[in-house]
């Protein structure tokens, strides 16, 4: 309960720095748009020289991406933070301040940001998904609609596992930015039906880097009624789980690390 | 209570090779060349000091004064602060310590001074009441009520100085560091910082240690000094004593008639160094030895003076004469390894 | 008169060596993303109308791995570059004034940097990647066969076309970083660099797939030469003539974006003058 309090003190704090950077709200805005635009317009005029990509549709390719942008903003808007501590904070000995509190640095890091950016994320997510299905002709069941959710929600908490237990090596190697960008990057293969990939990749984008567990097999499952909805739903919840303990735990190893600077 | 004890703590560096071959080398295999920047140091701290932690760059302050606080571990050897680790309680003596390193703030740098203080009394677990309290005080003896709603990018180097010590007091810590609390100052806001480190020792009782290069920080504030020098301890003690240790050293400024001379003012006693500087005549002399009266009375009457002062000589003589005389018995010490050396190589 | 930058070059090629490890991780992982890359357009072309073999924009499936795969490597051993952050944080800590008093130029420094990286990283991982992909690709007849003084002619250009590559992103850089002095969101100067970059060079998917007007548009942009340019170079499909305007025009447009930096630098400097930074 303390901590909830805590939280909000923090993002208040944190909100109130964004409105003294507008101008920068504007600039960041513009470039995620920008970079979604491109994103979609790829996959636009590829799907332009094809009928239809392994029987979906553009339609069809188009809702998945829109999908995945749920997760993705809901992991955006509370874990901005870690990307600095991945990419600078460590190298430039930017961390010992969190370290001579009595909170948890963790917690510490996770206060640190709120990034509203992340609702224009979700904005843009959802309008593609009302787009893309107002062309499609498959009935919503109460078992996809609620699968649809889960992967959204847990897929943000594996989301923001991920970058916390890569965000941490940074502890060790100094500098971690790099490997958590690429990591990131096998998200852009959860966009597409996975049918389309042979079986290693299909495990990996499952069980490894799980971006195809919550975007890919969710869809799927309203698209094609592949999966059973409600073990799908348990098996996301239970990957996030296994995700969110594990990277507590390499965070806590990897913090132990953390020496500042000897001068 | 700050416990230290044989702490010592090494670093290590790669070496990296010159050249590209050395650029190559690096590549495959990495050699480490050992920094002991800390080396078997042990002293305390009781309640309510406050202690000047001095020395050259790089002699190991601010190395220390990290794992004091625990933002470093040791190699070896161990700190309490209260009975506990740092380095391994991290959070219970967070609760008890307070920090200010004076080249990086723990304020949020966009947002007004007042918002940063309110994060970290929820952090701190502040109450209402104790909050109130100490703003009214630290608002007081920090003057920082002015800026309270300026962000602290605006604020001055001495006013952000004095608002990261009121951050760093909020929740009544047991003990502050300060690492270069007056760096960057003028001598008015270095003024102001004092006079309020003074004030929180003595209204709070809190443990002061800090580190400086300004011998004036020393002489106002600390009871007690421990000097630093390649990360041993050269001297622990209060002030006065180390001036003692090179005798109770006084120095004379006299005014005096044209027609006395420096060579025959110093007729008295082989153990009276006398100079001229700027027309005033210099007396220098250990007071054990020659007693003070005696070269008063000789300056009256043998050198008709018609004006005097007396001075101690200041801590920051004392210190710049003890790191030299080590720095020069180092060097002799290096001088002498070097030509053992050479010996051995003409052998072979 | 240019000895002094040689620190700088040395530095770039120091700071490459020191990151080997995560290099080496980068490359593990890098497989694995190509391969996913490399069945999605396995997929694109399996869904094609006139089946697998068919062409789609000029590109045979095989021809599309390859462009992948030496993209790839490619944009790896080329953009390695951290001049936007580098001038970012000069500008946050205030050190750009130090290097405006030296003797030195700004610019120069960053582009003596990004020559020694460039060079270290084409030896140390150029080298061993390219030959490995080369032979692979060859060898599975996925590039058309070797004609040995044609190949070699394409091999000197295709090195001239990385060079103009890493410095029109060492430029593009700058200037982005130089942009920094107006807006304190670095993060998203250099995202909207990076999309751009990889979008409008080639990077993302070739330019052929774009429609027909933007296509014009963009092949006369500086972009194609940063990644499709020299890679179609290498793969042979521009033929000597084709390859030597695309140089050329790379070329240019380094001398137009230098000027652009140049006249960008001197009005944000003379902006922080008079704001007293």
């Amino acid at each position: 309960m303390r901590y909830v309090h805590l939280y909000f003190t923090c993002i208040k704090r944190s909100m109130i720095s964004r409105l003294e950077y507008k101008k920068d709200t504007v600039v960041a805005l513009f470039s995620f748009f920008f970079s979604n635009l491109c994103s979609l317009a790829a996959v636009y005029f590829i799907l332009q020289a094809i009928p239809a990509l392994a029987g979906y549709t553009l339609a069809e390719v188009g809702f998945f991406y829109g999908f995945s942008m749920l997760p993705i903003s809901l992991d955006h808007l509370f874990s901005d933070e870690f990307w600095l501590v991945a990419y600078r904070r460590v190298k430039d000995g930017d961390m010992d301040m969190h370290f001579l509190r009595p909170v948890p640095v963790i917690f510490q890091i996770f206060a640190e940001t709120f990034q509203p950016e992340g609702f224009g994320e979700m904005i843009l997510g959802v309008a593609l998904i009302a787009v893309c299905a107002g062309q499609l002709t498959v009935s919503l069941t109460v078992g996809a609609l609620v699968v649809l959710c889960v992967g959204a929600v847990f897929g943000a908490v594996i989301i923001t596992s991920l970058k916390v237990a890569i965000a941490a090596l940074a502890f060790i190697f100094k500098r971690s930015g790099p490997l958590l960008q690429i990591i990131y990057n096998f998200s852009n293969y959860a966009k597409y039906p996975l049918a389309i990939y042979p079986f290693f990749i299909r495990t990996l984008l499952i069980f490894v880097l799980p971006f195809g567990l919550f975007i890919s097999l969710p869809v799927d499952t309203l698209l094609t009624g592949a999966h059973d909805p409600w073990l799908l739903s348990l098996a996301i919840i239970g990957a996030a789980a296994v995700f969110f303990a594990l990277a507590l735990w390499i965070w806590t190893r990897c913090e132990r690390r953390y020496e500042s600077t000897g001068s | 209570m700050i416990e230290v004890n044989e702490l010592t703590k090494v670093f290590r560096k790669p070496i990296r090779g010159n050249g590209l071959s050395g650029m190559v080398k690096t590549l495959f295999s990495r050699q480490y060349e050992e920094l002991r920047a800390v080396d078997g140091i042990s002293f305390s701290v009781p309640d309510g000091e406050i202690v000047g932690y001095i020395g050259a760059n790089g002699a190991g302050k601010s190395t220390t004064i990290k794992m004091m606080c625990g933002i470093l571990t040791p190699s070896s050897g161990s700190v309490l602060i209260d009975g506990a680790e740092p380095y391994r309680k991290r959070r219970q003596v967070a609760q008890r310590i307070g920090v200010v390193f004076g080249q990086k703030t723990q304020l949020w740098w966009d947002i007004p001074l007042i918002e940063s203080f309110k994060v970290l009394k929820e952090i701190y677990q502040v109450s209402d009441g104790d909050y109130a309290e100490r703003m009214a005080f630290l608002g007081e003896v920090l003057d920082i009520t002015r800026f309270l709603s300026q962000p602290v990018r605006t604020l001055s180097l001495g006013e952000r100085m004095r608002a990261d010590l009121a951050a760093s007091m909020l929740h009544n810590p047991r003990i502050l560091f300060l690492d270069e609390p007056t760096i960057g100052m003028d001598v008015l806001v270095k003024e102001k910082i004092r006079l309020a480190i003074h004030a929180l020792n003595k209204t709070y009782g809190t443990t002061v240690v800090l580190t400086t290069h300004d011998m004036t920080d020393i002489e106002d504030l600390c009871s007690r000094i421990i000097l630093l020098e390649k990360g041993t301890i050269l001297y622990d003690g209060p002030l006065n004593r180390l001036k003692n240790r090179f005798g109770n050293l006084k120095t004379l400024t006299l005014t005096v008639p044209a027609d006395v001379r420096a060579e025959t003012a110093s007729a008295l006693s082989p153990e009276l160094a006398v100079s001229r500087e700027d027309g005033r005549l210099i007396l220098r002399f250990d007071a054990d030895r020659l007693p003070l009266e005696q070269v008063i009375q000789y300056a009256f009457r043998d050198l008709r003076a018609m004006d005097m002062k007396i001075a101690e000589i200041s801590v920051g003589d004392v210190v710049k004469t003890i790191l030299a005389q080590q720095e020069a018995a180092d060097s002799r010490a290096d001088a002498a390894r070097n030509n053992g050396g050479k010996n051995d190589a003409e052998k072979v | 008169m240019l000895k002094k930058y040689k620190p700088f070059l040395r530095a770039g090629a120091i700071d490459t060596m020191a990151y080997r490890f995560n290099i080496l991780i980068w490359a593990g992982i890098t497989v694995c993303e190509v391969a996913c890359l490399v069945f999605l357009w396995l997929a694109v072309y399996r869904s094609g109308a006139g089946g697998m073999d068919a062409q789609i924009h000029g590109f045979s499936y095989r021809e599309m791995i390859s462009y992948v795969v030496l993209t790839t490597i490619f944009n790896f051993v080329t953009f390695n570059n951290d001049t936007l952050w580098n001038i970012n944080t000069d500008i946050k800590k205030g050190t750009i004034g130090n290097y405006l008093i030296k003797p030195i130029s700004y610019r120069g420094k960053f582009s003596a940097t990004c020559l020694g990286s460039l060079l270290t990283m084409t030896v140390m991982f150029g080298l061993p990647f390219y030959t490995a992909a080369l032979v692979t690709l060859g060898s599975l007849g996925f590039l058309p066969e070797l004609s040995f003084p044609a190949f070699f002619a394409h091999l000197g250009l295709f090195l001239l076309a990385g060079l103009c590559a890493a410095l029109l992103n060492d430029a593009i850089s700058y200037i982005f970083g130089v942009l920094c002095f107006y807006t304190s969101s670095g993060w998203g100067l250099n995202s909207l660099k990076v999309t751009l970059i990889s979008f409008l060079s080639g990077t993302l998917l070739p330019l052929a797939f774009f429609p027909a007007g933007l296509r014009e548009l963009v092949s006369w942009m500086p972009f194609a030469g940063m990644s499709q340019n020299p890679i179609l170079i290498l793969m042979m499909k521009y033929d000597l003539a084709a390859s030597l305007r695309c140089v050329a025009l790379s070329a240019v447009w380094i001398v137009v974006l230098e000027l652009l930096a140049k006249l960008l630098f001197s009005h944000a400097v003379r902006k922080v003058t008079v704001q007293g930074g």
